[in-house]
């Protein structure tokens, strides 16, 4: 008997429906319908168009204030409440690597409806990714055709900040570097996936990046939004 | 690391170096073992198909202790052999000066025989039979002796009512309490109690090993529980198990003459355990859906808040809760109530203030079904049959009732659509310890004389 990844439950095997009109492939059930139902998933239309949180405009307050780089947009499949929270712990801190299939499927789906020349998600860290022995969003993706088009960056030594010039200071938050030569993204539509969407300044960094190696869109996914 | 903090532990790491004269007593065991088509972790015993916990650099990973920092087959487990750096003496350690029932007094002395004998055994004592003090005699003459000793059980709040009573029991001796959500860190102590979760982090550490409610969710049904216990003991110690509703599994080890069992089947004041009544309602959510009690519901409360009676209110579901508790303060306006399940933050205040009679009524789920005192109170399962509650939990719930000497009575009340097996087995085995004890003369003469 199997049980449910995230709160132990037996596990009974259900066709839906939603399945059977669908033609849809009957896939292992990962999750017992108590967690799927705590699931709140973030409609496109009514989500913001900048960041991907559920908003009644088209805009948030935050998307309307200056954000770099400005034509940057983002799509976030779930709003990140208790279960997601708990599904993020167990999956990158506890590092319970089947985890990765519960989403894939949904992600695939998504990534597909952008369209897109490359999908890159967003690296760890060497430590990290040593002591975690794989990289989440990539785990996320298995299912996709991916490029690793960046790498985190050693940071440089700590200095004040009122050394620094504007110039440095900005070099020094951006936590990535192009991985590949910068022909490979010039005028291509690139998809940056990551896990989490919170203040937006991870992926906004990578994105900012990639347009200045001349992509002609640099879109986001991520899980969540919260 | 300070060196004491290995001893009979198992610490999870790719390295670890001690002060050298220590090193040749160290224990490196690898952390799980591979075969071709499993991988067994050698700190919680479980087993898993190699493949599904397979991680992308060809490493694997255990998925069922990970809660504890996860293992890895790349990682060893490392500890030092248990050197018991305690105190013999020959003045008791034993500041309880309770009295013992001629009943418990000799299970008692059969306790301290399995302890000296360091063999594995069951004590099968109904609810309220007074388990603990049981265990304060043959813990006494372990300790004079500095043996090191470990009380385990799989629920917190059985550990978090077990301790300050083996503090007050043991006042110089010190206890370390370890659970999952705990702040203090461990540190190396004559006396642990901890959930049976932690005593996965022991390798060969207690003289003498108890774990009370052994059959509690969540390892009620878990392969684990032995496997950790026996992990956790050294080789030769004791292992005593205690519970009211042994498992059948854990009663065929006796069969297979893994344990010796013995049984206490009287509560320590002699009084027969309150028997179950139940009473058939039907669609008693649909009733609470329309803001309704069903009738024989309403009549029960109705005849306990007159007679200011103060009750357990048992229910399946979490989400059972609140509507039942609008419910009743809408009928019973003068009532105190309040609501507590697993993930309640507040649960221990509520559990404090019901029994400091600040409360007339907690509504609560499977939670509170042990491990809780109260005095001179009822009990109310609403939706008995429902698949959550066991026959143990049934028996657990029931035993809530008359736990005191001065209030040896009270009201056990099941509402359910049907008589379930659970049920049903749970009304059997109350009768027959009942039989049982009066048979064997553990109960009070008749009152009626
Ligand atoms: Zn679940
Ligand atoms: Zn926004
Ligand atoms: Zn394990």
């Amino acid at each position: 008997m199997t049980e449910c990844l995230l709160c132990h439950r037996p596990l009974l095997p259900q066709l839906t429906l939603w399945q059977v009109l669908n033609f849809q492939p009957v896939e292992d059930e990962l999750l017992c319908q108590t967690c799927v139902g705590q699931l709140e998933p973030i409609p496109v239309d009514q989500a913001c168009t900048g960041c991907g949180r559920l908003c009644a405009k088209k805009y948030c307050s935050d998307c309307l204030r200056w954000q770099t780089p400005p034509n940057f947009k983002n799509r976030a499949l779930f709003r990140y409440n208790d279960i997601l929270k708990q599904y993020i712990s167990q999956y990158k801190f506890y590092g319970d690597y089947r985890l990765k299939n519960v989403f894939q499927t949904q992600i695939k789906r998504e990534v597909e409806r952008f369209d897109a020349d490359l999908v890159i998600p967003i690296p760890v860290n060497p430590a990290t990714l040593q002591q975690r022995g794989f990289n989440q969003v990539a785990g996320l993706l298995e299912k996709v055709e991916t490029t690793d088009g960046l790498a985190t960056r050693e940071l440089v030594k700590r200095q004040p900040q009122s050394e620094k010039n504007r110039q440095q200071r900005l070099q020094t938050e951006q936590p990535f570097v192009i991985n590949l030569a910068s022909e490979k993204f010039n005028k291509k539509r690139v998809l940056i996936v990551d896990d989490i969407y919170t203040t937006g300044r991870t992926i906004r960094h990578a994105a900012t990046l990639l347009q200045n190696a001349g992509a002609s869109e640099v879109m986001g996914l991520t899980l969540a939004h919260g | 690391m300070q060196i004491e903090q290995l001893f009979g532990r198992q610490i999870l790491s790719e390295q670890l170096s001690v002060a050298s004269s220590w090193q040749s007593q160290l224990i490196r065991r690898p952390a799980m073992m591979v075969t071709d088509q499993w991988v067994i972790c050698q700190r919680c015993g479980q087993r898993t198909v190699k493949q599904t916990v397979r991680l992308p650099q060809g490493d694997y990973y255990c998925p069922h202790c990970f809660q504890l920092g996860r293992v890895t087959a790349s990682q060893w487990l490392w500890s030092l052999p248990e050197p018991n750096q305690f105190a013999v003496r020959t003045d008791s350690p034993l500041d309880w000066t309770g009295e013992l029932t001629a009943a418990q007094k000799a299970c008692s002395r059969q306790i301290d025989e399995v302890f000296t004998a360091g063999k594995t055994h069951l004590l099968w004592a109904v609810t309220g039979a007074g388990k603990t003090e049981m265990l304060f005699y043959g813990i006494e003459q372990a300790l004079k002796k500095g043996l090191r000793i470990g009380i385990a059980s799989p629920r917190i709040d059985v550990c978090l009512e077990l301790a300050p009573r083996f503090q007050a029991a043991f006042t110089s001796i010190p206890q370390v309490v370890l659970y999952g959500e705990m702040k203090r860190p461990y540190h190396y102590c004559q006396l642990t109690i901890c959930t049976t979760h932690q005593l996965l982090r022991f390798y060969h550490a207690f003289d003498i090993l108890v774990v009370d409610e052994v059959d509690a969710f969540p390892f009620a049904a878990d392969p684990g529980l032995n496997y950790a216990a026996e992990q956790a003991k050294k080789e030769a110690g004791a292992l005593l198990y205690l519970t009211a509703t042994p498992s059948k599994a854990l009663l065929r080890q006796e069969k297979q003459k893994q344990l010796t069992v013995s049984y206490l089947p009287a509560r320590y004041h002699g009084y027969p355990l309150p028997e179950i009544k139940l009473k058939l309602t039907s669609r008693w959510r649909q009733s609470l859906a329309k803001q309704r009690l069903p009738s024989v519901v309403k009549a029960t409360l109705k005849k306990m808040v007159t007679q200011k009676r103060r009750f357990l209110l048992f229910v399946p579901r979490v989400s059972d809760l609140t509507r039942l508790q609008a419910i009743i303060q809408l009928q019973f306006s003068a009532l105190k109530t309040a609501t507590v399940h697993a993930g309640d933050v507040n649960r221990h205040e509520k559990v404090q203030q019901m029994r400091d009679g600040v409360l007339d009524c907690l509504i609560t789920t499977t939670i509170l079904e042990r491990g809780v005192t109260f005095a001179d109170i009822d009990v109310i399962v609403l939706g008995a049959d429902d698949a959550v509650f066991s026959t143990a939990a049934l028996v657990q719930i029931a035993g809530r009732a008359g736990r005191k000497a001065e209030f040896p009575e009270g009201l056990v009340a099941f509402f359910a659509e049907g008589q379930t097996r659970a049920i049903k087995e749970a009304r059997r085995q109350i009768k027959f310890v009942n039989r049982k004890a009066r048979q064997t003369g553990l109960l009070r003469g008749d009152t009626h004389d």
